[in-house]
């Protein structure tokens, strides 16, 4: 694998290139650092502290105070905890279920193929928002020891099990071209197991078009999340993600219009970042080769 | 070709059955359900009893969805709670194109749907046109004028565009149009805050364009993200290749050489794009419909998920569904019939 | 090969902008019940309700959502009414059957009772036939059919309804019914035109129930769904010339945000049901004000689950906490609820401490005082105490069979729909039981799932909660049967009835048996009995009654908010300025 260090290091250089990309890098990593070191605010998350309830922006409370006078930030960096673990399990999720189905149907071709391409079809032509309601719907009933009631697993399963045929088409594209590349056919006549041809020469190679994906997806999940959670769909409180800190300030968006706004940039800034990020891989992957396999119907 | 679409379209069918088995599965064992949703807080057992047999879920759920399928219009159903099956049925079966009552309002789910869809084609079409007219234009610039500063600012914007939930940028929008701006001459809020029309007065066209002016800017900014980055990014394949040099080289003009040659040729993946969105048209838009108050499938579908309306719930499903394959099944016809490259196996 | 794609290319283009172009043309509206334009001339006086959904339709027995009994007051009448106050007034009916006016004879030795209603003759349907006693026992029967019917409140009570005249008829109960004036009337109950609803489609699907006939103020004049319905005065009222207003336009506005907007613009003169956030923000607005029913309903409490937690039975398996009386007792005194409604109700729910606070039975039961440090002492009493310096309390020599060291920690169950200031309740109620060292783990669920029956996994019937916080109340002005669903011992079982407490004294239910009787005053004395007996056993603790609000332009006069009808209850008396 000297080759693909090599390669890395290109592919590193060709993304530093990309001025956005970078601009969101910086920006992602600022939001995710602050989320995890959420707990050094002076500030409790959930106490209340019912004197200072809506207190606008200030230099105290950065961001102002909601409804039980807690300040807004510490909230909101709380809640960013828990829309990013949504969009990082969502697409982990997705990953899990796309990835062996595009492998095993370009690898193997024919009636696997067949068959696991159907039922990617299938689910493509579910109503994919529509579903999520419903499904979000439904398992925020169930109350069982994994899906308890919409919890933040709950609800990224829900959008990672409605997202996954995109990595399975993109996966399946790359297999059906490097399965046909010499160094493949190389490991095979040197009995090599299919599991290890997959895994160590076929997805390394691969790997481009579905960590672009992946990145888009993320800020995907996310706006989903907040989405459900308008409709009251989404994760329930008290634990707080941005999408129901949104919902909860619907009530004051009149009076107190930082609760709802801050959320929404919250939002805003990240899913503009990691479409920077997926743009400025996609360009660092050299991505036409592959790209022009996945437009195509086979 | 035909022969192939057609198995694919025939596994594809057959397969969705199996999905709206599950679906219907999943519907029907989940906690909570319609009888809580229509027996209020407190339902007497008897009460629940008739709703059961009222909603046909006093069967097992196997039958249930025999039912829901092929109607029961060939057995005998016991209405009346004695236990006996004495009464003939009297459901078609979406087969047969009947997707039941709603539970909501007991009136066919297909004729609640009738009633909204043209609301949501009538907004979702207007919102798709004006962002493929902004779209177009927007991606082709940004790929020939690539890194230029316009490319940056419309690179940026696509991306803003995608970034900003709509849900939210909806109410600032109504709150910014509706409360806080005023029409200088009226002393009127400058924008409607919802709805299709004014309901006082007839049919005025600039009160229906001043209705959707909202809904359609919050709709149509993450659609003109999508096309135009699209665009843009098969025209900047295109660019490149050599027939375009070609014509080049015989001294044709550049505006030429994007207009008639490369134009057409980026074309062809947007208009399969488009066969690929048009069932959105169906759907519609949930959190639009809800914050402007647009009596479309979108708040339909909702509205029958917050009440547990299954039939109409499947309703919307099945038939978005089927508006699916539809089009997918025109995009592949499109796409190999565009573009001569495509050959099916 | 160039020009034959970009033919095909325009010709897709061509059809999507055609399906645009199509699909601009008006909105089909549904079939209007009565012909003729909609556009009322400048003189007129039109109001404007906004309401979230669409009513299922004008029978509030479809799917009860408010909505439907809101429409329904504008279009139906029923035999008799409530008004906020509690007094039943009446409608169809010439005047209210009692024991003193004979209207009411009872059978002492049986213990039945018959009513008998004598209607109005001046009150006509929109297309000029007159309302009479057929028209009663023709929704009766609809009412009644084993397929098509429903229940509705007192109908295992009743053994016949007979009709003795066109203007007559007679109710037939195999028990004391109390509730029985609001029997075919009532919030949600109207009577339906014999010669225009088609009886075999039944009485929740007939077409009848979305294109009714009026004998109210208005008549529906057209539908368009999901967005507007609109209302005619109705010429044939028999309270002409009321009502004032010429036209009502009832618009679907889905979003809360929206529709306070609407009020504070005055484009809008009704929007029911606002929250206590929404009647703050209104405060002080020139165009909108807030009415507030007269008396409350709905009591927000906790309910103790005296059964451990997933179990049905109080006696074999007791609550390892809230089986000690004593720890009820705490968690009651160190609920601040004062707190509650001044900062989160902003000052709009009133605190209330007993089941009987509002006529026609109030009982003077002592408010207990918010008291934290006697909470902890009488925990510490109780055998609860925080050895171990968690800040939790843990089970030394408790009383409830709970093992030693078992900590102090239970969950803690709402409901989502309510919105955001329950939600900002329960996590305050959680914080202040936090202080005498009570850990609780918050959880909010759908209502439906916190009330589904037991063997669909609902979570109060089934047992499977610690303690939970939710409103609830009776309805109208008859307490009995909710006392008793609440209560009694043989509410206790899944499915028969609503005691989730599992509370079960014998000397309760014996009182709940003795309520069963016309004698306002015996009926009385039971109640506060009931409610001094409660106070000391603590199922449940009452907390405070949210409001019931609505907001009205202040355009508009006569509007009163109650909570034994819907708002538009007087529609007929309102006026413009």
């Amino acid at each position: 694998m000297i080759q693909s260090t090599n390669l890395s290091s290109i592919i590193w250089k060709r993304f530093t290139r990309h001025r956005g990309a970078i601009v969101g890098m910086v920006i992602i990593s600022i939001i995710i650092v602050l989320c995890i070191f959420a707990f050094i605010s002076p500030f409790d998350s959930e106490k209340s502290n019912l004197p200072e309830k809506f207190l606008p922006p200030s230099s105290t409370y950065l961001l102002g105070t909601d409804a039980l006078g807690r300040d807004l930030l510490t909230r909101i960096l709380y809640g960013g905890r828990i829309s990013l673990a949504v969009g990082g399990i969502a697409v982990a999720i997705s990953l899990l279920i796309g990835v062996p189905v595009g492998a095993l149907a370009g690898y193997y071709g024919g009636k696997i193929d067949t068959i696991l391409m159907r039922i990617t079809d299938a689910f493509l032509s579910l109503p994919s928002f529509l579903v999520l309601i419903l499904l979000a719907a439904i398992l925020r009933e169930v109350d069982l020891p994994i899906f308890q009631r919409n919890s933040v697993f709950t609800i990224s399963l829900v959008i990672g099990i409605l997202s996954w045929m995109t990595f399975a088409r993109l996966v399946r594209a790359a297999f059906l071209t490097l399965r046909e590349m010499d160094y493949v056919s190389a490991a095979r006549a040197l009995g090599s197991s299919d599991g290890r041809i997959m895994l160590g020469h076929i997805l390394p190679n691969g790997i481009g078009v579905v960590i672009v994906e992946a990145t888009l997806q993320l800020g995907y999940a996310i706006i989903q999340e907040a989405g459900l959670s308008f409709l009251n769909f989404g994760i329930q409180q008290p634990t707080p993600s941005w999408g129901n800190l949104i919902y909860s300030a619907q009530d004051h968006f009149t009076k107190y219009p930082w609760l709802a706004i801050f959320p929404g940039i919250a939002i805003f800034l990240t899913i503009i970042s990691v479409n920077y990020i997926g743009d400025g891989l996609r360009d660092a992957f050299d991505p036409y080769k592959v790209m022009e396999k996945v437009g195509e119907f086979t | 070709m035909t022969t192939y679409i057609l198995r694919r379209l025939i596994q594809t069918v057959g397969l969705l059955f199996i999905l709206s088995a599950i679906l219907f599965t999943l519907v029907n064992v989940a906690p909570g359900g319609p009888i809580t949703a229509y027996a209020g807080r407190r339902p007497r057992p008897e009460r629940i009893e008739q709703l059961k047999r009222q909603f046909g879920l006093d069967q097992p759920l196997p039958l249930q969805y025999v039912y829901w399928l092929v109607g029961n219009d060939w057995t005998k159903i016991d209405s009346d709670g004695d236990g006996i099956k004495d009464t003939a049925g009297s459901r078609k079966g979406i087969l047969r194109g009947d997707f039941g009552l709603s539970y909501r309002t007991r009136k066919p789910a297909l004729d609640e749907i009738a009633s909204r869809l043209p609301n949501t084609i009538y907004l979702m079409s207007i919102t798709m046109a004006v962002a493929l007219i902004i779209a177009i234009p927007l991606g082709i610039y940004s790929a020939i004028k690539q890194y230029s500063l316009f490319d940056f600012f419309a690179t940026t914007f696509s991306f803003a565009g995608q970034a900003i939930p709509e849900f939210w940028l909806g109410l600032l929008l109504i709150i910014i149009f509706y409360a806080w701006l005023k029409n200088p001459w009226t002393g009127e809020p400058l924008l409607p805050a919802g709805g299709i029309s004014s309901l006082d007065g007839g049919f005025s066209l600039s009160d229906r364009l001043a209705h959707l002016v909202l809904p359609v800017l919050t709709g149509t900014l993450g659609w003109i993200a999508w096309y135009s980055r699209f665009l843009r990014s098969s025209m900047l394949e295109i660019l490149p290749l050599n027939y375009l040099k070609a014509a080049r080289a015989r001294g044709m003009t550049e505006r030429n050489v994007i207009f008639k040659h490369a134009l057409s040729n980026a074309l062809i993946p947007i208009v399969t794009l488009i066969a690929l969105d048009l069932p959105y048209i169906f759907t519609g838009a949930v959190l639009i419909e809800s914050i402007f108050a647009w009596p479309g499938m979108g708040r339909l579908y909702y509205q029958s998920a917050v009440d547990r309306d299954y039939p109409l719930l499947l309703a919307v499903l099945i038939i978005g569904a089927a508006f699916i394959i539809l089009c997918n099944l025109i995009a592949d016809i499109l796409y190999a019939y565009l573009d001569p490259r495509v050959r099916y196996e | 090969m160039f020009t034959k794609k970009r033919t095909l290319l325009f010709l897709t283009l061509a059809v999507i902008f055609s399906l645009t172009i199509v699909s601009c043309s008006p909105t089909p509206a549904q079939p209007s019940a009565t012909e003729g334009p909609a556009s009322p001339t400048g003189s007129e006086k039109s109001i404007t309700i906004v309401i979230p959904e669409d009513p299922p339709s004008f029978n509030p027995m479809v799917a009860d959502t408010g909505y439907d009994a809101l429409v329904m007051e504008l279009v139906l009448l029923g035999m008799a009414d409530v008004d906020p106050n509690g007094n039943v007034f009446p409608e169809l009916a010439a005047d209210l059957p009692t024991v003193e006016n004979g209207g009411v004879t009872i059978d002492d030795d049986a213990g039945t009772m018959s009513v008998t209603w004598t209607m109005r003759d001046d009150i006509l349907w929109q297309d000029g036939n007159q309302v009479t006693a057929d028209d009663v026992l023709f929704t009766w029967n609809a009412i009644s059919d084993p397929v098509n019917g429903t229940w509705i409140p007192g109908i295992d009570y009743i053994d016949s309804v007979e009709q003795l005249s066109q203007n007559s008829f007679i109710v037939n109960y195999n028990s004391i019914y109390p509730g029985y004036l609001t029997q075919f009337g009532g919030e949600q109950l109207a009577i339906w035109p014999a010669h225009y609803c088609n009886l075999e489609q039944g009485f929740l699907s007939w077409d009848c129930g979305r294109e009714p006939l009026s004998d109210g103020p208005f008549v529906l004049h057209d539908w368009v769904l999901g967005d507007h319905m609109t209302f005619h005065k109705n010429d044939n009222y028999y309270l002409a010339p009321k009502p004032e207003l010429d036209q009502v336009l009832v618009q679907i506005v889905p979003d809360d945000v929206v529709r306070k907007t609407m009020m504070l613009n005055g484009d809008a003169d009704i929007d029911m049901w606002i929250n206590a956030n929404t009647a703050k923000d209104l405060e002080g607005s020139e165009k909108a004000k807030v009415s507030l029913s007269p008396t409350d309903r709905w009591v927000m409490r906790l309910y103790f689950n005296l059964a451990q937690k997933g179990t049905v039975d109080p006696i074999a398996y007791p609550h390892p906490i809230l089986s000690d009386v004593n720890v009820r007792r705490a968690i009651r005194s160190a609920v601040d609820v004062d707190t509650i409604t001044s900062e989160i109700f902003h000052g709009l729910a009133t605190p209330a401490w007993t089941e009987f606070f509002r006529a026609p039975y109030q009982c003077a039961v002592p408010r207990p005082a918010y008291d934290p440090e006697g909470a902890k002492a009488m925990l510490e009493k109780a055998g609860w105490t925080d050895s171990d310096g968690d800040g939790v309390r843990e089970c030394h020599g408790c009383s409830t069979g709970a093992p030693e060291g078992y900590a102090m920690e239970m969950e803690f169950i709402t409901y989502a729909e309510f919105g955001e200031p329950l939600e900002l309740t329960q996590q305050l109620i959680a914080e202040m039981l936090g202080e005498i060292g009570i850990k609780m783990n918050i959880t909010v669920v759908e209502g439906s799932i916190l009330w589904d029956q037991a063997e669909n996994g609902g979570i109060e019937q089934s047992g499977n909660f610690d303690i939970d916080i939710w409103d609830d109340g009776y309805a109208g002005v008859d307490p009995t049967d909710y006392i008793w669903e609440l209560y009694s011992q043989e509410a206790l079982v899944p499915g028969d009835g609503y005691n989730v407490m599992r509370y079960d004294n014998a000397e309760v239910d014996a009182l709940i048996d003795e309520a069963y009787t016309l004698d306002e005053a015996s009926r009385k004395k039971t109640f506060c009995a009931i409610a001094d007996q409660i106070n000391e056993d603590v199922p449940l603790v009452h907390l405070f009654t949210t409001p019931n609000l609505e907001a009205y332009s202040t355009r508009l006069a006569g509007v009163q908010s109650t909570v034994n009808d819907l708002v538009t209850w007087n529609i007929a008396d309102w006026t413009l300025k």
